[in-house]
């Protein structure tokens, strides 16, 4: 480490002096600082401008500016696909929020209440998580498959005559959730099950001894402990239900049946590798972005922190 | 503490210089070396030391249900035995989303060293870029390279009329049939006499007899009833052309042949899932004895020996036609063939490897191995054993003989990413939801644009 002698003087230690002088500070800053500017702010700033620009397929160059330079924007408030796609995005938000979060609080309250097998059901429900997205999407291809999958063999043992296809349009949507909600349930849970032990033991032996039912334990000590842990869990399912693509890419690419289950995600991908219009998946990238910041903050406001 | 946090930011820093710093490459200097080398000469010889052993980057369309997916396998895995040099593969099955990926790695710079890709105008992108070599210029080093190949069948790019790639195993196209839907169906089995109207009314006693009378995913494989559907609208000699519009002669001819498809799926000849599922899928129902027909290319002839136990349920036949379209008028050609990208021919080690495999790949006996039934460009022909040949395959080569008229697809003129208003919009023009004509047009604007 002799590049750091010109730092210190003789008989001074470098610990001391690390705390003082900022500058070693921003030195080893910098590296990490310049690998976020060139691959994160610069990519996303010429994001911004490649949504305003004519360009023909990935990796050419832009032809010049669009013309209208806005046409892109025209284009995407015209386009009856985005807004199946933002209608969608909207609706696996309100999945996350409430299927993967909410199911994984009632898991959590009903695993921290047992005195057995607590453990053993962190494993099962946490398992989800370390499987591949892809995998995942073509197990559920194979549970909702239309002929020979699981559920209509299931249902032909029951005495069904007719197959169901779940993925046609008018179970799609079901479809293409389950198993994004299932996904992730495990992972809240884990975080949920580590708030709840944060809680003290004693707070539910006093309530008992006060004669408080396990309902109404839950209901005056649990949650109201766990508030800032839920608050954290709803945060990141808003943000994480934006960014859902592999899943739904691989049970329904190119928005099958008819464009029915676009996501702003799929949509975006959609336009680049397979529509080729890079500079409209541009304008896409922008709207998911904005309506990221718009809803973090939305829940941010709702979910406001509290001090105990 | 404060010393070990000290000693953690300085190796920090470290680790992050040195992942920042470039790293010099041995192939980049040898690139540089080569590139100076050729520039100053003007016919190379094959390098004459023992190259070093490398591995190739290959992708193909041997993937999936290829009747070639094993044939390629146990291929590559001999090569990598005799050679010493590795593949890696990521060969896929042959749909827009493949060509889409493969466009998108040129363009991104990643493409593999070697590619078995279509040499219509899907190849035109990189052609231009210059991405790939010609056979010329591969001769120039190698002079024997394809050499066992007729020149004039290699399939020329449609860019600059240059030879690039060498083809492999031709294809032709045809329905395939499932004889004991049929049989349960009481329907005879088409042949070169059926025409599309008695067509019509073989599909809907199957399906009064409760069977899907076509497997088809038009959601995400829909080129073959494109191809075919317009082909009853045009000839051997007209189909290979574009339209000037969706209202001159040709324009008209894709649009009727697009509402005929519709019809189709109105009449619900297409399985219930036709808009969900995936070709994998619907070609199960048709092995599944759930299904009549299925149009696909020869390569499904392996595909289905693959798939089933009973080969001798499966025929191919001509698919009906009408209109100046003769029922035994096919599609055929060879649209496919082996590239050596330019990034593997600058690097002296892949350059060697890449001529190799491709040389392997495309001997006299492999690609009889390969084509099997299909036509191919060996300048001694193929020689296939019929008597190794199920009954299937001998199907498939009565099918070509007895053909009137031959032509190439004219899927093969549009451009990838034109034929998303058709092609990934065909479960909207089938339901309604998009306009044929509109969607033709846009077909034709984005071929005019490009």
């Amino acid at each position: 480490m002799h590049f750091l002698w010109p730092y210190f003087k003789r008989g001074e230690t470098m610990t001391a002096h690390i705390y003082k002088n900022k500058k070693p500070i921003i030195f080893f800053l910098a590296p990490a600082f310049a690998f976020i500017i060139i691959f994160l702010y610069y990519p996303f700033i010429q994001n911004i401008i490649n949504s305003f620009q004519e360009i023909s397929g990935l990796g050419s160059s832009a032809k010049g500016w669009a013309d209208p330079w806005y046409s892109n924007y025209v284009k995407l408030v015209k386009d009856e696909n985005m807004w199946i796609a933002l209608k969608n995005t909207l609706i696996m938000l309100l999945v996350t929020v409430f299927g993967q979060v909410g199911i994984a609080l009632l898991l959590s309250i009903l695993t921290d209440r047992i005195s057995h097998g607590a453990k053993f059901f962190r494993v099962v429900y946490f398992f989800p998580i370390v499987i591949s997205a892809t995998a995942l999407g073509l197990l559920f291809n194979l549970i909702f498959l239309y002929d020979k999958g699981m559920i209509n063999q299931l249902r032909e043992i029951f005495g069904a005559t007719e197959l169901v296809d779940f993925k046609s349009k008018a179970y799609a949507l079901i479809t293409m959730m389950i198993p994004v909600m299932w996904q992730y349930v495990g992972f809240y849970f884990i975080i949920l099950v580590t708030g709840l032990n944060n809680i003290s033991t004693e707070l539910y032996e006093a309530a008992a001894i006060d004669g408080a039912t396990p309902f109404q334990q839950v209901k005056f000590i649990s949650l109201p402990l766990l508030q800032n842990v839920i608050s954290t869990c709803v945060i990141l399912a808003v943000t994480g239900s934006l960014k859902v693509f592999d899943l739904p890419w691989t049970m329904f690419p190119k928005g099958l049946p008819n464009g029915e289950t676009w996501l702003t995600g799929t949509y975006m991908y959609y336009q680049v590798f397979n529509a080729n219009n890079v500079d409209y998946s541009s304008a896409i990238a922008v709207v998911i972005v904005i309506l990221g910041v718009i809803l973090s903050k939305l829940v941010n406001s709702i979910f406001k922190e509290k001090e105990f | 503490m404060k010393k070990l946090l000290a000693l953690l930011l300085s190796l920090t820093m470290v680790v992050s210089m040195a992942a920042c710093t470039k790293k010099e490459d041995p192939a980049t200097n040898n690139n540089n070396n080569s590139s100076n080398n050729n520039s100053g000469a003007t016919a190379t010889t094959a390098p004459t030391a023992a190259p070093k052993k490398v591995t190739l980057n290959v992708t193909t369309t041997y993937a999936g249900n290829d009747g070639n997916a094993q044939n390629y396998q146990d291929a590559v895995a001999a090569w990598e035995k005799a050679s010493g040099n590795k593949v890696n593969d990521s060969s896929s099955t042959s749909d827009e989303t493949f060509k889409a990926r493969v466009l998108a790695d040129f363009e991104t710079g990643s493409e593999p060293d070697v590619l078995f890709f279509f040499n219509g105008v899907d190849s035109n992108s990189f052609v231009q870029a210059g991405k790939v070599v010609s056979i010329d210029e591969i001769r120039q080093s190698y002079p024997d390279y394809a050499s066992n190949m007729k020149d004039g069948m290699l399939g020329a790019s449609p860019a600059d009329g240059k030879n690039y790639s060498v083809p492999v195993n031709g294809y032709w196209e045809g329905m395939f049939v499932n004889k004991e839907v049929c049989k349960a169906a009481g329907v005879e089995i088409p042949d070169a006499n059926t025409t599309w109207d008695q067509f019509l009314e073989t599909c809907q006693k199957i399906k009064d007899a409760g069977y899907a009378p076509i497997a088809v995913s038009l959601a995400t494989v829909p080129h073959y009833w494109f191809e075919f559907a317009i082909y009853n609208y045009t000839s051997s000699t007209t189909h290979s052309k574009l339209p000037g519009s969706a209202s001159d002669a040709q324009g008209q001819a894709w649009v009727n042949g697009l509402n005929d498809i519709k019809m189709l799926y109105e009449k619900g000849y297409f399985p219930e899932n036709t808009l969900t599922g995936t070709d994998d899928e619907t070609v199960q129902l048709f092995i599944d004895n759930k299904a009549a027909f299925l149009i696909d290319g020869s390569w499904k002839v392996g595909g289905i020996e693959g798939l089933t136990s009973n080969i001798e349920n499966f025929t191919v036949t001509y698919i009906p036609g009408k209109n100046q379209r003769k029922t035994t008028d096919i599609i055929g050609g060879l649209s496919s063939g082996y590239y050596i990208t330019k990034k593997a021919w600058d690097d002296p080690d892949k350059r060697a490897a890449a001529v190799e495999f491709i040389t392997y790949m495309t001997s006299d006996e492999m690609v009889s191995k390969f084509a099997n039934v299909s036509a191919t460009a060996l300048k001694n022909g193929s020689s296939v054993d019929e008597s190794q040949l199920s009954n299937l395959a001998k199907d498939g080569l009565a099918l070509v003989k007895g053909a009137t008229g031959m032509t190439g697809a004219v899927q093969d003129l549009i451009p990838t990413e034109c034929r998303v208003p058709v092609f990934d919009g065909m479960p909207n023009l089938v339901t309604g939801k998009s306009d044929i004509t509109e969607s033709v047009q846009s077909v034709l604007d984005l071929i005019a644009a490009q």
